[in-house]
């Protein structure tokens, strides 16, 4: 019973990836004989994955990190016995292992500029007071009082704001060709539509700020002339559409919204629809025939929503984040706002860091900011003995962009030319263990599941690509196939009705052309080099590292090992589905794939 | 609360508020949760709980919010606590466990639990 | 108007035209499948992708969705174009190797083998949505649309299941590139019931109508099934047939009209019904497809008929026996008595017809042969002769349905005096001709009377063929009895005659014995009216009013009016009374 110990070691371990740190801590323990006073306790994983194997020490609550079994006879004499914090055990940051101060100085902070995003943590989402001590919808008083329309789309069209849901059609260009439309009906529409794997930039700007959409919508509309605002989000943001609903709502009792914004005459309301699901319906012409409550479908658009969108009517379509910039243009100016980034694409941009990467999370960084930098910088590097080997923007229908190309400046118009694009800001850092034949695979696995079926080259080419590139990591690739790819691809890129799949070739593309080597050592050699593709490996066991600990024989589920005790076991091949534990549990690093 | 009529409405509730969120954080502690999906899906509501359940118990008077995302998605469940106008100190990957000593040593002793801090923020600091 | 470059051949382009639409105008064919004139283009199956340079970019493009801007440059068939389009037809074969649409096209791109391995070799849907878009804007019934996505995406009314919106227009298979959608029907439809009727909803009634224009037959029309099954609400569906018309004389509003005409003579010539051969149940009419009238053979031999011509079973096959059965429903104390005159003639004909056609072997059920006509008898002769038909004395007894689908008819040879059976594959009855089922209507609105057959009665049977009772109304053809076409053409030929004459005359004599209506003793009871053979009394204001023109003084007003009112001009009571007397006096 814990209450009867003096102590509590409470270990997280880290998906098993540490299994002896207990035995050693019990063994420790044992020897200084605290048993009866110290009880190790498991739980379950803390979170902090980057920084497991994690301890935690009650009732103290000294909390260690990255704590190695080496690490146990020190940890148990200063801290369990003289009640001493270990400091080098103590949570760091990760490279430069100086202790954490503020936020400013943190790396993961200090080369971000949080524009869009500096409210969001800050305010409870939930209050528009708190959105208002912070200067919210000052910028919108000052559209509707000071400012014309045309001089909204002027200072919009200075500013240099491209739109920040992938394309980068140029904003202010956008509201005044919706504004020059023939029509007397013009709506606005934010697209909250992230369905990208990985993505949630969106999501966290509609749960944390959700009234600067609101009021860069407001202002807009005002701009272009529109009365009537919607904003898509998809229905697995539960928590986006409570608190979008709960902000629309205090904005309405407000005066913010509705009929006579502000007492300047202005009418203007905003709706939520909410997405079913569909990744397609992030796709604009998908989006609106969503939001008609029709199939979401793409259509031919050949005639931009400028100009026939919404019903055929002129409609200003922008990504959340792209409102959201909207109230600091006004608020800062122009000039304020293009002194960031690059010549052609402004301001900041936000981003999902996630994959193999230390500090996973939401940045946002100025455009033209190296990807080395957000890799290495912000996103604390790879972790564990891993290298870079790519990062993946865009999305599913994005591209890789290869460790030789980690200077590249992150605007729209540089990752188009690397093969790959900006999409709503998703970036997957991918190590060395990483089979790129196997990413291009998983993406076309979603896309295939994504793609809506409606045109023969996205419906049934993705499908052949991904049945090829199946074979290949199956090990039956022949050189042929990657004609047979290549020719898809350029079909399905160029004769797909919509975006998603006119870039669903962008996985197979890049890759082909920074890491065809991987494919031909597929084809050629059935060999994955990253040693993913279980067609193609084998595991064994290194004799000389293993000490016959027997931990690799208990979990195997096939009984495909055997060995005597402290001799060095054997993995029979016959009966090896590949499955990989083996490889995980050892601790001595004897178990090999080759 | 009557609809606003004009932007001057507007700025006069903008002073209000304001002075109505220093007055409380001068006065009290603000405790702030991250509470967007990521922190969520880390465990930030069981935090939230046990903050308010602390508080309750030891008849401390503070004053509880919620925030959305802040970034550092690895680290949630966040948690945040300031007092006038010393920084605001971030804790990451808050458990309700840990919540008992971060209350105990900080929002009581004004200590800060150096082990488990993340970052702080400077008053006036906010980016 | 818009001018751009297709192929390096200018051309001009009208407001709101696709690139499609203009170079099929100008003869330049662009493959497509998804595409149809009178729906809204859908872009899916991206088979008609061109290469568009617009402002110097170039760019591949669906031409059934690209609006003809001005300034276009187009490239139908570039190297990129045909390398888009072959594999797309590539990915297509693959999905449905059995189309042979599919498989035609994709040989024009080099394309003969399914260059992917096929799921389903069954597999005819190409998912082009045509048959989604015809239910969803023609047809406005919403039945069938698209369910899952990507691959798994498939066409169906809702979840798969039978639904009663679903009208069984078929529109859906006929706009089906690939044959991919079959109706079922479980209870007979429209056409179903009369197969050798005509195939859709608006058609010419005979090559040698005249005028020759098409009719709408407003019960099978989608737009007027839409309209009467939602009672108005859908008064819009479909209207193909009038969006198609380039002379615009479709009109859906054309309503029946009932003109008036002042007319000095009336010929009547309302012609014969057919008679219904399911009412007399030992010859099986109804069960079996390969059983059909006289008329129905006509239908099925014309080639304007749905086989061209050809003479065929049900199955599409020529059939080797043939079985006429004579006077079905004539000469019958079950049906009609007479003997309906034009069976013997025709049956011989199609006898002939069907020998020549398919030289089956052709039995004739009859009981005695009525060749009277000029020339009929040598062709009686004729086709027995030289023709080999096989005359069997004896009406057909009756028609069996065997299980294999062949037809056993059995009959008497009374020339042999035994029962005999033959089995064939097809059996024409030749019905009996009757008079129109509303003859009785026309009789009254005429004053005609009718014969014991049921049609209308002349003057005199020998003296007076062509003329009625009533004055200046004339019989022509079969109104008045079966006959065939010559006896039809004499008959028709001395009734118009008669009525030009009349006309030309300019008046007419009327016999000065009238009734005359005594109108102070006329109580208005209205006794007389029915009682006139001639329609020649009316009561007019309460009182009645004999027409003079009409009147044939008959008397029989005279005598049914109780007042004593009327009376027949010279034979008044007195002056029959008179009469009555002055022939006592010699006595």
């Amino acid at each position: 019973m814990a209450e009867q110990h003096r102590a509590d070691v409470i270990v997280s371990c880290l998906h098993g990836r540490c299994p002896d740190l207990i035995p050693a801590l019990q063994e420790e323990i044992e020897r200084r004989g605290l048993t009866t006073e110290v009880e190790v306790v498991e739980s379950g994983c803390r979170g902090l994955c980057a920084m497991g194997p994690v301890i935690l020490l009650q009732p103290e609550g000294i909390f260690y990190t990255n704590v190695q079994p080496a690490d146990v006879p020190e940890l148990v004499e200063e801290t369990l016995i003289k009640g001493r914090a270990v400091p080098r055990l103590t949570y760091k940051e990760p490279l430069t292992h100086k202790d954490v101060c503020y936020y400013e100085d943190i790396p993961f902070y200090n080369k971000q500029m949080r524009h869009v995003m500096h409210k969001c943590g800050m305010i409870n989402p939930e209050s528009i007071a708190e959105y208002i001590a912070l200067d919210g919808y000052q910028a919108l008083a000052k559209a509707l009082t000071e400012m014309s329309p045309e001089e909204i789309i002027a200072e919009v069209k200075k500013s240099g704001l491209r739109g920040r849901g992938g394309a980068g059609f140029a904003t202010g260009r956008k509201w005044e060709s919706t504004r020059q439309a023939e029509g007397d009906v013009r709506y606005v529409v934010a697209n909250g539509d992230e369905g990208d794997p990985g993505a949630f930039m969106n999501r966290s700007l509609m749960e944390g700020d959700p009234h600067a959409i609101i009021e860069g919508m407001v202002i807009g509309a005002y701009a272009i002339g529109a009365h009537e605002g919607f904003i898509y989000v998809r229905d697995e943001y539960p928590l986006a559409v409570r608190n979008l609903n709960m902000a629309i709502e205090q904005a309405r009792e407000y005066g913010l919204l509705g009929e006579d914004i502000l007492g300047t005459g202005f009418d203007f309301d905003i709706r939520i629809v909410r997405g079913a699901g569909a990744f397609v319906c992030g796709e604009s012409s998908a989006l609106m025939q969503s939001v008609e409550g029709k199939v979401g479908e793409p259509r031919p658009k050949h005639y931009h929503a400028t100009e026939r969108g919404l019903w055929d009517k002129p409609t200003a379509l922008n990504n959340v984040e792209t409102w959201a910039n909207i109230p600091l243009i006004i608020n800062n100016g122009a000039d304020w706002f293009a002194s960031v980034g690059t010549e052609r694409s402004k301001g900041t941009k936000t981003f999902c860091l996630v994959g193999q990467i230390a500090n996973t999370g939401l940045i946002e960084v100025p455009m033209g900011i190296t990807l080395r930098e957000i890799v290495y910088d912000i996103g604390g590097g790879i972790p564990g003995n891993g290298d870079f080997k790519a990062v993946q923007t865009g999305g599913p229908s994005g591209g890789c962009i290869p460790a030789d190309q980690l200077d590249l400046p992150v605007d729209y118009d540089s990752l188009i030319e690397a093969g790959s694009m900006m999409g709503s800001g998703g970036m997957i850092v991918m190590d060395n263990h990483t089979c790129m034949v196997d990413i291009a695979r998983y993406f076309l696995d979603f896309l295939k599941e994504e793609s809506c079926g409606k045109c023969t080259p996205c419906r049934e080419g993705i499908r052949r690509m991904l049945e090829i590139l199946t074979r290949i990591t199956q090990g039956e690739g022949e050189m042929a196939d990657l004609d047979t790819l290549e020719a898809l691809a350029r079909t399905v890129q160029n004769a797909s009705l919509c975006g998603l799949g006119k870039s669903a070739p962008n996985p197979v593309l890049s890759t082909l052309h920074y890491f065809r080597d991987e494919y031909v050592a597929h084809i050629e050699e059935k060999k994955c080099p990253a040693g993913v593709c279980k067609a193609l490996i084998e595991y064994y066991i290194i004799a000389e590292n293993c000490t016959g600990c027997g931990l690799c024989r208990r979990k195997c589920p096939q009984q495909a090992i055997s060995g005597e005790k402290k001799e060095p076991h054997v993995i029979d091949l016959e009966l090896c589905i590949k499955c990989g534990i083996c490889h995980d549990v050892c601790k001595f690093d004897a178990v090999g794939v080759r | 609360m009557p609809k606003l009529k004009s932007v001057e409405e507007l700025r006069n509730l903008r002073a209000q508020v304001q002075k109505d969120l220093t007055a409380r954080t001068e006065t009290t502690t603000t405790i702030t949760v991250g509470m967007g999906t990521c922190g969520i899906s880390a465990g930030a509501r069981e935090v939230m709980q046990a903050v308010l359940q602390e508080l309750n118990a030891r008849e401390i008077k503070a004053h509880v919010t919620t925030v959305g995302c802040i970034g550092m998605c690895s680290k949630e469940p966040l948690l945040d606590i300031q007092q006038g106008d010393e920084p605001r100190i971030t804790y990451g990957n808050v458990t309700p466990k840990m919540v008992p000593r971060i209350i105990e040593e900080h929002v009581i002793h004004g200590r800060v639990v150096d082990d488990w801090v993340v970052g702080r923020i400077a008053m006036g600091q906010e980016e | 108007m818009a001018t751009l470059i297709i192929d390096g051949q200018k051309v001009h382009a009208e407001e709101e035209q696709t690139v499609l639409e203009v170079a099929r105008a100008n003869g330049i064919e662009i493959p497509t499948l998804c595409h149809h004139p009178l729906m809204e283009p859908h872009g899916a199956c991206r088979l008609c992708t061109v290469e568009v340079i617009r402002r110097g970019w170039s760019s591949l493009q669906t031409s059934c969705t690209y609006p003809a801007w001005d300034g276009l440059e187009i490239k139908t068939n570039s190297p990129a174009v045909r390398e888009a389009r072959q594999v797309i037809l590539g990915l297509l074969l693959s999905r449905c190797p059995g189309v042979p649409l599919l498989q035609d096209l994709a040989q024009e791109y080099g394309v003969t083998e399914p260059p992917f391995p096929t799921d389903d070799p069954e597999q005819k849907c190409i998912l082009c949505g045509l048959c989604v878009r015809v239910c969803h804007e023609l047809v406005k019934a919403d039945v069938l649309n698209f369910s899952q996505r990507g691959i798994e995406r498939q066409v169906g009314p809702p979840f798969l299941e039978k639904t009663r919106q679903c009208i069984g227009c078929g529109a859906c298979t006929i706009v089906c590139p690939t044959g991919a959608i079959e109706i079922v029907l479980e209870q007979a439809a429209i056409y179903q019931e009369k197969p050798l009727g005509p195939t859709s909803a608006i058609y010419v009634p005979s090559l040698q109508a005249v005028p020759r224009v098409p009719v709408i037959d407003t019960d099978a029309c989608i737009r007027f099934r839409q309209n009467d099954r939602t009672e108005g609400e859908i008064a819009d569906a479909c209207g193909a047939c009038q969006m198609l018309c380039e002379a615009g004389a479709v009109d859906f509003t054309q309503q029946d009209e009932v003109i008036e005409l002042n007319v000095g003579t009336v010929i009547v010539a309302t012609g014969f019904e057919m008679w219904d051969p399911a009412k007399l149940s030992q010859y099986a009419y109804g069960q079996s497809p390969n059983i059909i009238t006289g008329l129905e053979f006509e239908r099925l031999s014309n080639s304007g008929g749905i086989t061209g011509g050809e003479i065929l079973t049900a199955d599409g096959k020529k059939p080797e026996r043939v079985a006429v059965i004579h006077c079905v429903g004539s000469r019958d104390h079950n049906a009609h008595e007479y003997c309906s005159r034009i069976c013997c003639m025709y049956s011989l004909k199609q006898a002939h017809l069907v020998r020549d056609k398919t030289g089956a072997k052709v039995y004739e059920f009859y009981m005695d042969m009525r060749t009277f006509g000029k020339g009929y008898e040598e062709f009686y002769e004729r086709v027995q002769k030289e023709e080999g038909i096989t005359m069997v004395r004896g009406r057909g007894a009756s028609v069996e349905v065997l299980p294999d689908g062949k037809l056993r008819v059995k009959g008497e040879d009374a020339d042999l005096g035994e029962l005999v059976h033959v089995d064939v594959d097809m059996v024409v009855l030749s019905s009996a001709i009757e008079a129109p089922h509303d003859a009785e209507r026309i009789g009254a609105l005429f004053g005609l009377s009718r014969s014991a057959d049921g049609f209308f009665a002349e003057a005199h049977p020998k003296l007076r063929p062509v003329e009625t009772n009533t004055d200046g109304v004339f019989l022509a053809g079969c109104a008045q009895g079966p006959k065939d076409v010559p006896d039809a053409v004499g008959h028709a030929g001395a009734s118009a005659s008669m009525a030009l004459a009349l006309l030309n005359k300019g008046e007419v004599t009327i016999s000065p014995t009238t009734a005359k209506v005594i109108t102070e003793r006329c109580v208005g009871c209205g006794d007389c009216v029915p009682v006139c053979p001639y329609t020649a009394i009316a009561l007019v204001e309460g009182k009645s009013e004999v027409n003079p023109v009409l009147c044939k003084g008959c008397g029989t007003c005279a005598a049914t009016c109780p007042a004593g009112a009327i009376q027949a001009l010279h034979f008044t009571d007195e002056q029959i009374v008179a009469q009555i007397e002055g022939v006592l006096a010699w006595v």
